[in-house]
């Protein structure tokens, strides 16, 4: 039933976006049928997947990346106390502060190529998964930490069986959170550094007033966004199946 | 753990100890008792009296400001030679039932064959072996604190500990729980350190009944339950010895709340 609503919902929308570009001007909002042909045209020109390859090389490995040193050590810093509260405070100083202001620092250290890109991509995931970890790190239930001490349960096992798994909720909603800043700020890399991708051609088209070409991209993106918060939601769906719906 | 059959399985002699400083009175104070090997001894009292600190010290969680404990001639360390069952049950949501009771088996040189049959056999015990890949959640109240209770009598502990373990339950459930633990006991023979605040409770299960007082929380009175076992709950309900310990605890308790400053009653 939810699937025919969302149907529906998409049709209107479609519908919407025909009748704008009827009353806009065409040369501003192209037509959702322009904008299929453009589509199709850059998908058989190989265009399309070329950029959407590129891009999708610096957002998976700056978010990987991003992944694998923010999970540890927001765990590391939510197992240690002292380790947690030395750094807590520049970690949510460093958080606040828009991460963008770093990129002219990043290009004169990595240069423009994809490894400036995925570091920019990085600094905007690790960011929410570091914090979600720590957070659900210190929010471990203490009295099921109780019980396993009184299992004489070393610190190892009650970290491994209690802590972490308890964090989990949170560290998802941390990849949720890292994974779409992680793709906004692909697209600004691929604008700001050497321009490819598909934030490459989002310039090239929004600047030569290729429309329809321009709102291919855009939803390219979308779609992007979309299956990859699914896959996210699915693997936190996959961990929590224990609870009660 | 060396056993001799002489020494007691808990022992706390003069133990004090205080959370708050600012506090001038002990959480529990001058505490003196001994728990023989094979009794079941109730704690009773009104809450705040110190009942679970006394608990939590006899498992080595926390240590007493001055006195000393003693389990079975040794300090007391948390491990599978003391089994601690809550009266929040305490499973963990995200493990299977079996996983559950498997997780107080880790601490035993056992492998992982080893833990899992001797989790089944357990939860083959407490009627639950249907539901060993069910999620503790599923559950109802009962059934949970079934899986507690394998999970503390699966690695053979020469001393229990039960913080009030089945005050969360519905009367008829806390009534076969009641049966349930006293099976088991009879045929585990560990000896019990039960908390609880219903005066019928105590008397059903236990063979000695120290009632607890509050602020400080300290021992007021020890009380031999001098009913033979196996006790059926309706016949020893009825019996005048029963009638006359209810009676006398039951006065007990209501004078202990009234007499604390901080119960809603003080003083009516």
């Amino acid at each position: 039933m939810t699937a025919l609503y969302r149907l529906a919902f998409l049709f209107l929308l479609i519908l919407g976006w025909f009748i704008a570009s009827q009353f806009i001007g065409r040369n501003i909002i192209p037509t959702p049928l322009a904008t299929l042909q453009a589509g199709a045209r850059l998908f058989s020109e190989g265009r399309l997947l070329e950029a959407t390859g590129q891009s999708l090389a610096v957002f998976l490995s700056g978010f990987f990346l991003a992944t694998f040193v923010a999970i540890p050590l927001g765990a590391m810093m939510g197992a240690i106390r002292p380790f947690g509260k030395t750094l807590d405070v520049y970690v949510f100083a460093l958080a606040a502060t828009p991460r963008v202001a770093f990129i002219p620092l990043v290009i004169v250290l990595l240069g423009l190529g994809i490894e400036a890109k995925a570091f920019i991509v990085f600094l905007g995931a690790v960011m929410p998964i570091l914090i979600n970890t720590y957070a659900g790190v210190l929010a471990a239930d203490k009295e099921l930490v109780e019980m396993a001490r009184s299992t004489g349960a070393p610190q190892t096992r009650i970290f491994s069986h209690i802590v972490l798994p308890g964090a989990l909720p949170f560290v998802a909603v941390g990849l949720r959170i890292g994974a779409t800043i992680g793709l906004i700020n692909t697209v600004v890399a691929e604008l700001y550094t050497a321009v490819t991708g598909l934030g490459g051609l989002l310039a090239l088209y929004g600047n030569t007033f290729r429309m329809a070409e321009y709102f291919v991209i855009v939803i390219c993106l979308a779609i992007i966004g979309v299956v990859m918060t699914e896959i996210l939601r699915f693997i936190e769906s996959r961990l929590g199946r224990w609870k009660m719906s | 753990m060396t056993e001799k059959p002489s020494q007691p399985a808990l022992e706390f002699a003069g133990v004090s100890k205080t959370f708050d400083p600012a506090d001038a009175r002990p959480a529990v104070s001058n505490i003196d008792f001994a728990l023989p090997q094979g009794m079941f001894i109730s704690l009773l009292g009104p809450s705040g009296c110190g009942k679970t600190t006394l608990l939590r010290l006899a498992d080595g969680l926390i240590a007493p400001d001055s006195g000393t404990i003693a389990a079975f001639g040794a300090p007391p360390r948390p491990g599978p030679e003391i089994g601690f069952v809550f009266q929040s049950f305490r499973l963990i949501p995200w493990a299977s039932v079996a996983a559950n009771v498997e997780f107080s088996l880790r601490s035993l040189p056992l492998s992982k064959a080893e833990r899992t049959e001797r989790a089944l056999h357990w939860l083959e015990k407490v009627g639950l072996s249907r539901f060993a890949q069910s999620w503790p959640d599923t559950l109802s109240g009962g059934m949970k604190q079934r899986v507690a209770l394998a999970r503390a009598f699966a690695p053979n502990p020469s001393l229990l500990l039960m913080d009030e373990p089945f005050a969360s339950l519905d009367a008829q459930t806390r009534e076969l729980m009641q049966a349930e633990l006293l099976s088991l006991w009879s045929e585990q023979k560990a000896s019990v350190l039960f908390v609880t605040h219903s005066v019928d409770e105590a008397l059903l299960l236990s063979d000695t009944i120290l009632l607890m007082g509050t602020r400080p929380g300290r021992i007021v009175e020890t009380l031999t339950v001098d009913l033979e076992r196996p006790r059926d709950p309706d016949a020893i309900r009825a019996d005048t010895r029963f009638i006359a310990l209810r009676q006398h605890l039951s006065k007990k308790m209501r004078e202990l709340v009234l007499s604390d400053p901080q119960s809603d009653f003080y003083g009516r």
